[in-house]
């Protein structure tokens, strides 16, 4: 046990090791350096270009013209002291920054989460129940065909449809600007109102994923002998569905939404950006396209160590569901 | 009236590609308080009736019949009405098996599950309830709270057999339940399904391939065949004496009951496809007639409870020898009974073995039974024909013999073309090269090689083991309906002799002739035989199943013959 337990943190730190070098070198392989940014992103913004001595003597302060195995070994000494650098852009700790961005990102994830989840598992059920009936059939077909469009045009679409012309929900941001609430629970009126759409976008990105493991997971489970047993006890149909079917046909689905995190990780990039949500991706994109090394770096590692952490949960939390599974 | 009733029921399992007639119109009934075993091989449609009686076939099944329970049909309920018989008045106790229970439940549960839906008691009145039957059934209450997956396979079973039980049900059914459990085990669910039908008079369909097992605890058995039940009656009667040609095989190849022959099972297949109309046990059974293949026959009612469907009525009967006797003249004068009123009989696809010490009269017999000497009174019928009117030897598929001496049975000087040929050319049989063929074929059978180098050599260079297998070949090119093979090993050594001996009874399994086997050495026949004739100066003094004479002889002869065996040093007899 305690063998295990000591390979299990080797393995962990491993793996953080490999993506925590993946997460520096990866940024500095790209073309261009944080002083000789050309082009604006947003329209408007102000263009500006250093000469060649000012971007030598700022390349010279951030310590970004030694040598990179150098570098690698500083960023290392003060990540492990908990510093994970200052951000060339916005000129605060990356901390900071992370932690001004993150939780917008968490609750649009996490909502998308539960709702794909528990949307994915009823709609799973019901087209498991009416297999071969005309209701399953079409779902199904209904669901396939959405799966293949891709996040950021559905949520133009959303955008366009809900925002634009109904006018049922904000254009963009996480808050109303400059509001004033009479209390919490209109603040948290407003964030929702903010949050509904990109969660909606992100949720329907996932739910085909899940609605097709219950569906098919839950058939294949209703072939097993113990269906037969439980139906032969005269329990019922919902007993049988509910206590016996769906029970073994969630474990499956339980290991996707831990991996589901980090599917999402990526898509939030594109969502936050289509809903100009000041989460954690539209941070990322910003970071790139200015070559904020330190902020990338600090999301990445962000991204890696919460999806790293769900795997770990999800282990724990399948070995609590299937008592065959030990860990 | 009885407590289920089953009348002519039908499953058939549509796929996309073809139909599977798993059951096939089969009828029977279980009064109460009786135990019906239903015995067949895999693939018999004996899981089929028992998922048909709870209602659980899938949904692809087109099933037509009638199943009643106390006089109520029951076989076209929808699920609903259904689960009102489920486990209070049906219960069943699957095959254990991986996934037969609920791998994320603990066991208690499962068990209590039913108990709190159909009793209307509170969980902690089940639970205590499930203590107890875990207590019945054999099993410390502490497992209640274990997974199934931490149980062994017998620990498995009884809790199915304790969550059959929980609701206390009028009829259950038990699927195979000791197929894969060891000889201990077994016996021990043996012990409590005995135990359990003794206190509380439970109703019991038990469905097995296991037929010592049934047999062991049923009262009566039906024998199920490719979806139809070919024989019925009661345990001692079927085991004892079977009547119809599937069940003396599966009866045969059942160790339990054959404990010195050698294992041999019933050789073909079910036939396939669903546009066979006849019996279809027909591609397998030694003594089809052209019905069997054009219709398939119904169970017929043969007194004593018994019940067979079979076009010959069962197992025919093939040689009947009535008041055999046969006298030497000795030089002196006086006469020498070697043959002394014998009747014996030889069924379809039997093996009779003929034993007795040298002397004793067995190849005078069995030279009167093949038709080289006449008897001096008594008549032998083959096929309901005279023996010695018939020329059963000449013909194909009659009665043929192969001696005991290779040496001189066959001629130095013929070739084993020759040798082989010659019933052929003497019956005019077949052309010059259809005779080849045959001789040829005859080789295969007998294992022998089939070239030319082979077929030109004489019999002189031959080895004996060699020689004694042209014999047999010389026999087996007359295709017999029977073959009398008279000490046939005798002459050959130990490794030879049990290679002839596997690849006669190989060959009579395979091609299902019957055989009369005469030897003396008693361990020797005991490999091969299903019934022995024991005879002494002259007489069959005892004559039974193989098993019966060997374990229970009843003649003072007999018993002297099996205690004369010289056992090995490390034996004690």
């Amino acid at each position: 046990m305690v063998k295990d337990r000591n390979s299990f943190i080797f393995r962990f730190l491993s793996t953080l090791f490999v993506i925590l070098a993946i997460n520096f070198f990866l940024p500095r392989m790209m073309p261009g350096d944080p002083f000789s940014t050309t082009s604006a992103d947003e329209v408007g913004e102000e263009i500006i270009v250093m000469t060649e001595e000012q971007r030598l003597y700022y390349m010279n302060y951030y310590g970004l013209d030694r040598p990179l195995y150098e570098q690698f070994l500083v960023y290392m000494k003060n990540l492990i002291t908990g510093d994970l650098g200052r951000s060339i852009y916005y000129k605060m700790p990356v901390s900071d920054v992370i932690m001004l961005h993150l939780p917008w990102t968490m609750l649009i994830v996490v909502g998308a989460i539960v709702i794909s989840t528990i949307s994915g598992v009823v709609l799973g059920t019901l087209s498991a129940m009416n297999r071969k009936k005309g209701s399953d059939r079409i779902m199904m077909t209904g669901m396939i065909a959405f799966a293949e469009i891709p996040s950021f045009l559905l949520g133009l679409i959303l955008l366009l449809i809900f925002s634009a012309y109904l006018r049922l929900f904000p254009l963009a941001g996480a808050i109303t600007p400059f509001a004033n609430y009479n209390g919490p629970a209109e603040q948290a009126w407003d964030i929702l109102c903010h949050a509904f759409l990109p969660v909606v976008t992100l949720s329907l990105s996932q739910l085909t994923g899940v609605y097709l493991l219950t569906r098919n997971t839950l058939i294949t489970v209703t072939t097993k002998d113990y269906i037969r047993t439980a139906r032969a006890k005269g329990l019922g149909e919902k007993t049988v569905w509910i206590r016996h079917a769906l029970r073994n046909a969630l474990l499956p689905v339980v290991t996707r939404t831990g991996f589901m995190i980090g599917i999402m990780m990526g898509g939030v990039v594109l969502v936050e950006s289509v809903f100009s949500y000041p989460g954690i991706g539209m941070t990322l994109r910003s970071a790139v396209v200015g070559r904020d090394y330190p902020l990338i770096q600090g999301i990445l590692l962000i991204i890696a160590v919460s999806i790293l952490i769900c795997n770990l949960l999800v282990d724990k939390i399948y070995g609590k569901l299937d008592p065959r599974v030990v860990i | 009236m009885s407590l289920l009733k089953i009348n002519y029921l039908k499953c058939h399992y549509l796929t996309d590609i073809n139909t599977v007639r798993a059951v096939d119109g089969i009828s029977f009934e279980i009064e109460e308080g009786e135990i019906l075993g239903i015995v067949g091989e895999s693939g018999s449609g004996k899981t089929t009736v028992a998922l048909g009686i709870m209602g659980l076939l899938p949904e692809n099944t087109a099933i037509s019949g009638e199943i009643l329970y106390r006089d109520e049909v029951i076989s076209s309920l929808p699920e609903s009405g259904m689960d009102r018989f489920r486990w209070k008045d049906i219960a069943i106790v699957f095959q254990n098996g991986l996934d037969v229970m609920n791998p994320v439940m603990k066991v208690g549960v499962q068990v209590t599950e039913p108990m709190i839906k159909h009793l209307d008691i509170s969980p902690e009145n089940a639970r205590s309830k499930c203590a107890d039957l875990f207590r019945t059934v054999g099993l410390d209450p502490k497992w209640m709270d274990s997974y199934p997956h931490q149980l062994s396979g017998g620990m498995r079973q009884r809790v199915l057999l304790a969550m059959a039980l929980s609701c206390d049900p009028k009829l259950l059914i038990l699927d195979e339940v000791t197929s894969a459990l060891d000889a201990f085990t077994r016996k021990e669910i043996r012990d409590l399904l005995v135990d359990l039908q003794k206190k509380n008079g439970y109703t019991m369909l038990m469905i097995s391939h296991d037929i010592t097992f049934v047999s062991s605890v049923a009262s009566r058995i039906a024998v199920m065949y490719s979806g139809r039940v070919v024989e019925t009656g009661p345990v001692r009667d079927i085991l004892v004496s079977p009547r119809h040609p599937y069940t003396r095989g599966l009866v045969h190849s059942t160790p339990d009951i054959f404990v010195y022959k050698d294992l041999w099972g019933i050789p073909g297949d079910v036939p396939a496809g669903d546009e066979f109309k006849g019996c279809s046990f027909s591609p397998r059974c030694t003594q089809k007639i052209d019905i069997c293949n054009k219709a398939s026959p119904v169970l017929m009612p043969v007194g004593g409870g018994r019940e067979i469907a079979c076009h010959r009525g069962g197992i025919a009967g093939l040689l009947e020898a009535k008041n055999l006797s046969f006298r030497y003249l000795l030089p002196n004068g006086e006469y020498l009974k070697a043959v002394d009123n014998v009747n014996l009989e030889v069924m379809e696809g039997e093996v009779l073995a003929v034993v007795g010490q040298t002397g004793s009269g067995k190849s005078t017999l069995a030279h009167i039974l093949a038709n080289v000497i006449r008897p001096e009174c008594g008549e032998v019928l083959f096929m309901d024909g005279n023996v010695s009117g018939g020329n059963y030897g000449n013909r194909v598929n009659g009665v043929q013999i192969v001696f005991q001496d290779p040496f001189s049975s066959t001629s130095n000087r013929f070739t084993v073309l020759d040798a082989i040929k010659e019933p052929l050319y003497i019956n005019k049989i077949g052309s010059n090269g259809d005779r080849l063929q045959m001789v040829k074929n005859a080789l295969e059978l007998v294992r022998l090689p089939t070239t030319d180098n082979f077929l030109g050599k004489y019999c002189g260079e031959l080895s004996g083991g060699q020689r004694q297998r042209v014999a047999l070949a010389r026999a087996m090119v007359m295709e017999p309906k029977l073959l009398i093979a008279d000490e046939i090993t005798s002459a050959l050594d130990v490794s030879t002799s049990a290679n002839v001996l596997r690849l006669l009874k190989g060959l009579q399994n395979r091609r299902g002739f019957s055989m009369i086997y005469i030897s003396h050495d008693l361990s020797l026949t005991l490999k091969i035989a299903d019934r022995i004739a024991v005879m002494n100066s002259g007489k069959i003094v005892e004559m039974g199943n193989s098993h019966d004479v060997m374990l229970s002889p009843s003649d003072e002869y007999t018993k002297r013959l099996v205690g004369s065996r010289i056992g090995l040093c490390c034996h004690n007899h």
